[in-house]
């Protein structure tokens, strides 16, 4: 939702990051270990934005290092783990269950019809199957009811609507216009169902580049964009890179042992101390860690080898 | 005579989690699903060649990728598909009763096929936060049948206490199977059937049709009807011909190796049960 014309909506970092206010709904794009918009999430670190209220499907790092991070208040995610790649989320986990943040757990096709009725511009949508489960209990603002045409029981659950998206994509132009390639998972969908949509990318194309290739997404439905070169990092952004597990590795190591360390292993060498985004790219292992996280597309064997076990 | 020729507890597995799946129907595996991501795949390849294949949410249509990540997420998760969709489809699917089959698991799974994916304690007293059901929840109540699958069946003794992942009660019930805290599927109007079958790394079930409740059919080479019990907080229903699990054949097993080269099949498993090995 939203129209939004501006012929430049190129900002900076510290600019998008500003855009989000504290306490605001803030939908994050990608999901799992995949094109999550992480570069602003250090920012927003950066920032000391709080409460931050997360809703989505199934993610992993974004909500975890979000969670840790201090920057926010509730999450309605669906699923929130490393997959049994890492297994459980710490820093989530910590955050739940110190009362740090609030529970509101959902379920992935109940937020799809929520974010589908802000989409459309109606009020609510029945939902079948939320009924049986105690899913239920975490969101009041669910009504069940009898449906008036079938007699049948069903559900009413609201339109849900971010006060922002922010998403990772592969390319934009300063226009707005942006390339996003699939797996889509939620984007599509949390774009249309924002008031604000927040856009990093891995590059900035000219505009008429951009319209020879075909926009995933038109320029109006785009609020601002930053030029963010392995702003997804440590989550894959193909074809530039995939999942960077020697630093997830890395991550859960302190995360996983307290939340101190986390803050002085993790959150102090990679966010706090980080003045540019050159800087970050030196702490993570520079142009060696570069070239080998785009090593994938070279062979099935170097594919593998990223994804293999220590 | 063929020659001997060893398999693992990872094989089996996924051997018979791939039986519940039938030829010529829609399969979705969700997050978290290292052993239904190789049972699909493998069922594809053998048996439901004519499966329409969900391969999680990355959401490709029959995808062939040249190798198994240990995440649902992921490039290679589309190499090799027919098309891609956005994964709201496949809960369109659901919701209009064409999903025929997904694969669910809890740390706390009851009598009913009821599981908990979300938490220990309360949601304003959490004790232990699991990650969440993702589709669970919405997919246990559409999908026509599904699958439970757990390789943590067995109890863990933590000084005199006994820990079951089959309860008598779930702490949450976060993914519904045939009689719910609010009650039966019927009673709620849901389009689903509910689930089926359940495989763990002791044995696998069905569900008696009058109580609803699970019912053991089949063991491993390895396990006997006492084990299964013993490892079961419920009082357990036993099939009167309960025997032994059927073997997969030796090229069975090889495909299953040619496409999990990385071995994600594994990571499911506390180290002990892996060194669990049968002769076929």
């Amino acid at each position: 939702m939203g129209v939004f014309t501006d012929r430049n909506k190129l900002v900076t970092m510290e600019k998008a990051a500003s855009m989000i206010n504290d306490g605001d709904i803030v939908a994050v794009g990608g999901g799992l270990c995949m094109r999550e918009p992480i570069a602003l999430l250090r920012e927003l670190m950066r920032q000391g934005r709080r409460d931050l209220h997360l809703v989505g499907t199934a993610h992993g790092f974004d909500v975890d290092f979000a969670c840790g991070g201090g920057i926010v208040g509730a999450v309605q995610e669906t699923h929130v783990s490393f997959e049994q790649d890492f297994g459980l989320a710490p820093n989530y986990r910590r955050a739940c269950e110190t009362g740090q943040v609030k529970i509101r757990e959902n379920c992935c096709n109940t937020i799809i019809m929520q974010l589908r009725a802000s989409e459309f511009g109606i009020p609510f949508v029945p939902v079948r199957s939320i009924k049986g489960s105690d899913e239920i209990k975490l969101h009041p603002e669910f009504k069940p009811m009898i449906d008036p045409f079938t007699g049948k029981k069903i559900v009413l659950v609201p339109a849900l609507v971010p006060d922002v998206a922010i998403i990772h994509a592969q390319k934009a132009d300063i226009h707005g216009n942006l390339k996003i390639m699939p797996p889509y998972v939620a984007d599509v969908l949390f774009i249309r169902a924002s008031k604000k949509v927040i856009v990093t990318a891995e590059e900035i194309i000219p505009e008429k580049e951009m319209i020879e290739e075909g926009p995933t997404i038109p320029y109006y439905e785009t609020t601002a964009v930053v030029e963010a070169p392995f702003g997804a990092h440590p989550t894959s952004c193909y074809p530039y890179y995939a999942y960077d597990r020697e630093h997830i590795s890395e991550y859960i190591k302190s995360a996983g042992e307290s939340a101190e360390a986390f803050k002085e292993r993790y959150l102090n060498k990679y966010v706090y101390g980080v003045k540019s985004p050159e800087e970050y790219l030196e702490k993570i292992g520079g142009k060696a860690k570069r070239d080998r996280l785009a090593s994938w597309k070279e062979s099935q064997e170097r594919w593998m080898e990223l994804f293999s076990y220590e | 005579m063929s020659e001997r020729f060893e398999i693992g507890i990872d094989e089996l597995f996924v051997v018979n989690v791939a039986r519940t799946i039938k030829d010529k129907t829609t399969v979705f595996h969700g997050v978290s699903s290292p052993i239904p991501m190789v049972a699909m795949y493998f069922a594809k390849l053998t048996h439901a060649k004519d499966m329409v294949y969900f391969g999680g949410v990355s959401s490709a249509v029959d995808p062939n990728p040249p190798f198994l990540p240990p995440t649902t997420n992921d490039w290679v998760m589309i190499q090799g598909r027919t098309a891609m969709v956005t994964v709201d489809k496949i809960f369109d699917l659901a919701q209009r009763g064409e999903l025929d089959r997904s694969f669910f698991s809890g740390a706390q799974i009851d009598k009913y096929g009821n599981q908990n994916v979300s938490m220990i304690g309360t949601p304003e007293k959490c004790k232990i936060k699991f990650p969440g059901g993702a589709g669970g929840c919405n997919l246990s109540g559409d999908c026509v049948n599904y699958t439970i699958w757990t390789t943590r069946h067995r109890a863990q003794r933590k000084g005199d206490r006994k820990f079951f992942t089959f309860v008598n009660k779930c702490d949450f019930v976060t993914n519904v199977g045939h009689v719910t805290p609010y009650g039966r599927r019927e009673e709620l109007d849901l389009v689903g059937n509910g689930p089926d079958w359940v495989v763990t790394e002791l044995g696998v079930f069905d569900f008696d049709e009058k109580t609803r409740s699970m019912r053991l059919r089949y063991l491993y080479p390895d396990t006997t009807v006492s084990d299964v019990i013993d490892n079961t907080e419920f009082e357990l229903i036993v099939h009167p011909d309960v025997r032994v699990m059927e073997m997969p054949s030796r090229a069975e097993v090889e495909v299953i190796r040619r496409i999990d080269p990385l071995g994600v099949r594994k990571l499911e498993y506390p180290e002990r049960e892996l060194s669990r090995r049968f002769t076929i």
